[in-house]
């Protein structure tokens, strides 16, 4: 079966005492040559390698940047060739994960996705992620990094895949690895330039094509841990990456449905900080990430909208200025034990004077938000495709959670036929973008009673999202321009019911209408629309 | 004086050359005098906005690009890859199906290798004229679906398609097989002179034939051996 079986046949390890020395002996090689290693990689930046010391089919692993050897793989591999060369190959093709390829999980990400996209099954698509990273990690070690990786692949037997692997190697390295005469798929394969970055998305779907059939073939039996270096997870990353990756990944996937996927396939690897977590203590089991609510939040993140601070009524508070001595005719209260020396004594002791602040008689403040979006039927579903409505709104509310304030959701069908959901003031993010990403699909009406007296009571702002083709629209236009609340409205399209909103709300102040009619609009418009609010004031 | 940098001294000298790079250059030329010899095909044969399937048309495309494939070293693998690029429209800033899957007909009718395997599953677009004139002794599979006159004018050669064809396939063949594993579309066998075409499943319509046999789901649909 797999060589790695075989191996422990040959190498079995009764004594625990032995075992002990061994990893000692071991320790001790890996404390030299790291210096070294790292040396020959110019420096990483990675923690000290370790030995598990459990049984496992497979050389090495990565878990949080740190490399962790296999014991049982080293012993049994330092039977054919010298330890130190056994260690300094599995070291090299560590490091080469992390300073070559994938060097990052953006890219991983991109690779797998690419992959699912091609395969179809996430296992599938796992399995060749990781061999074509091997592959360019372990070019990379050998042409750049004077490598003894090929020692290593030379020797030990190898599986079926394996074999393939080093037939390749053999003709792309140009060292004899003893592996028969090369056929049609390491041909195909052997012309992929597999060292240039700029390439690689192209290069990963040339190497797919050329290994799909080996992958699908069922005969063929690719275990889990396909080759000697094992699976690359994605458990190595640390979540501050984790955040990154997936913010650039929500950019780049195609749709929603494409994000949702691949998240899914990996959110039992991937820690994905979970932004229910905080929100207070109950029963029941965990619930996984919402992947739709989570791309639209890592796409907004892409996004930083400029907000300038409504203008409010200063308090004329008298605060503390500065200090002078406390004499025995003076009160107590603004005594200030901190900066007396413990001590109450006329001349020592001091008293804070106040002063009147200077003031304009009118502060900035950021005033609340109330987000209402429209989600009939005639907008998009955003679960199916990018919703430029969830996209501005949530960009909109990230905003003002940005400057301290709160903010509503008001999601909208047909209102008053009871299909609508209103949550109150939060600076929750995540219950934020789970009522934004409500779909209701239905006919559209707002239930204007219920809305402007959120909006009267709160004296917050408003941002309307929709695509006009609301039925109460004038009375709509009618009650928003009576009131006192800075209104943002977005229209999706140029339906007929934009240009209604548009003429009805013209001689309004307090109104400003923008409009949507190409793909990648909204964000700007979001951007320019607070812009061009604060350029009218 | 003291270099800080004395560590790293020997490192810029030992980068390794390895066969990859010229293999990877070496492919990476061919797809490029592949691309150019494209370019040169539809300069000749566009010289209107539209390119016409007509017989003559058709013959003197493909006497073109016999002719401008002539010097360049290629194998099966560079046809799949520049199928790729001509799908991508990266390279080549156009695409147009007739002329396109001509030539690829012609590389593939010159190529010193009998087997040739397409995989064009992933392809956007797909391609007519593939398997034009496939000679004997040659076989030609493609994995994914192919476009209007699959395996036209064949000339003895063995074209199996993965997937689906579309109209005209095998139009005017002379000898050799067909197999389409799923469907293929209108006037299948049109004109056709001789040889054989499978399909596994729906067949859109039958061409008036003068010769060879049409099967379908293994049962002969239309040829010699009907009435």
């Amino acid at each position: 079966m797999d060589h790695l079986f075989e191996i422990k046949l040959t190498a079995p390890w009764k004594d625990q005492e032995k075992r002990e020395e061994q990893l000692k002996e071991f320790q001790e090689l890996l404390k030299e040559l790291w210096p070294e290693v790292r040396r020959r990689h110019l420096f990483p930046e990675i923690p000290m390698p370790r030995f598990d010391n459990n049984h496992g089919p497979v050389a090495m692993e990565i878990r949080n940047k740190q490399i962790i050897l296999n014991l049982d793989y080293i012993k049994a591999m330092s039977t054919i060739l010298p330890p130190s060369t056994v260690l300094e190959a599995l070291l090299d093709h560590g490091i080469s994960h992390y300073t070559c390829c994938p060097w990052d999980l953006s890219t991983h990400l991109r690779f797998y996705a690419r992959a699912k996209e091609m395969l179809g099954e996430g296992d599938l698509a796992r399995k060749a992620t990781d061999i074509f990273m091997d592959i360019v990690a372990d070019t990379h070690a050998v042409k750049e990094r004077q490598s003894s990786l090929p020692l290593l692949y030379k020797s030990g037997v190898r599986t079926g895949l394996e074999e393939l692997i080093c037939s390749l190697y053999q003709r792309i390295w140009g060292v004899d690895l003893g592996c028969p005469e090369e056929d049609e798929t390491v041909s195909r394969l052997a012309t992929i330039p597999y060292l240039d970055k700029r390439r690689w998305m192209a290069s990963l779907t040339r190497f797919i094509r050329g290994i799909r059939p080996l992958l699908e073939d069922s005969d063929s039996s690719i275990p889990d841990e396909h080759t000697r270096m094992g699976q690359h997870g994605f458990q190595q990353y640390a979540p501050e990456e984790i955040e990154q990756a997936l913010r650039g990944f929500a950019v780049e996937a195609k749709s929603p449905e494409q994000f949702a996927d691949v998240l899914e396939d990996l959110q039992n690897q991937l820690e994905v900080i979970n932004e229910d977590a905080n929100e207070g203590m109950g029963h029941g089991a965990g619930k996984p990430v919402d992947a739709n609510r989570l791309y639209y939040m890592k796409l907004a993140e892409n996004y930083a909208l400029p907000l300038r601070k409504k203008e409010m009524k200063g308090s004329g508070y008298l605060h503390p200025h500065s200090h002078r001595p406390w004499e025995v005719c003076q009160p107590f209260q603004d005594l200030d034990p901190w900066c007396s020396f413990g001590k109450y004594l006329p001349g020592i002791t001091q008293v804070w004077e106040r002063r009147e602040g200077q003031i304009y008689g009118k502060t900035e403040k950021t005033p609340n938000c109330l987000v209402i979006i429209d989600s009939s039927g005639s907008m998009i579903d955003p679960r199916n495709h990018l919703s430029y409505a969830v996209l501005g709104g949530g960009c909109a509310a990230d905003t003002y959670l940005r400057h301290d304030a709160t903010v509503a959701v008001y999601n909208f069908s047909d209102a008053l036929a009871g299909g609508r959901e209103l949550l109150p003031f939060t600076r929750s993010r995540s219950l934020i973008y789970k009522v934004l990403c409500r779909y209701f699909g239905g006919g559209t009406a707002l239930d204007l009673d219920e809305v402007i007296g959120v909006a009267e009571e709160s004296e917050a702002d408003i941002f309307l999202i929709t695509d006009m083709q609301i039925t109460n629209l004038d009375q709509t236009i009618c009650r928003f321009s009576r009131l006192q609340n800075r209104v943002t409205a977005v229209h999706v399209g140029n339906k007929s019911g934009a240009l209604r909103f548009i003429k009805g709300s013209v001689k309004n102040q307090n109104i400003s209408v923008f409009g949507v009619n190409s793909s990648n609009d909204i964000p700007r418009i979001v951007l320019g629309s607070v812009r061009n609010y604060l350029a009218a004031k | 004086m003291f270099n800080p940098f004395e560590d790293f001294k020997d490192f810029l000298a030992k980068v390794r050359g390895l066969p990859l790079d010229q293999l990877a250059a070496a492919h990476d030329q061919v797809i490029a005098e592949l691309a150019s010899g494209y370019g040169k095909l539809v300069e000749q044969e566009l010289k209107s906005l539209v390119w016409f399937v007509e017989h003559n048309r058709v013959i003197e495309a493909y006497k073109t690009a016999t002719e401008v494939i002539q010097d360049i070293g290629y194998d099966a693998h560079s046809i799949e890859d520049f199928c790729y690029v001509l799908d991508s429209g990266s390279d080549i800033p156009y695409l147009i199906s007739g002329p396109a899957g001509i030539y690829v007909a012609a590389l593939c009718n010159h190529t010193s290798e009998d087997q040739i395997v397409l995989r064009l599953g992933e392809m956007q677009r797909t391609l007519h004229f593939l398997g034009y004139r496939l000679p004997h002794g040659k076989s030609l599979r493609i994995e994914g679906d192919a476009g209007n006159f699959t395996g036209s004018a064949l000339q003895g050669g063995e074209i199996t398609v993965t997937g689906s064809t579309g109209d005209w396939t095998g139009a005017g063949m002379t000898d050799g097989k067909i197999t389409i594993h799923e469907h293929c579309g209108r006037n299948t066998g049109e004109w056709m002179q001789g040889g054989e075409i499978w399909v596994g499943n729906r067949i859109r319509g039958l061409g008036r034939m003068t010769a060879g046999r049409i099967y379908q789901g293994g049962e002969p649909v239309a040829g010699d051996t009907i009435g």
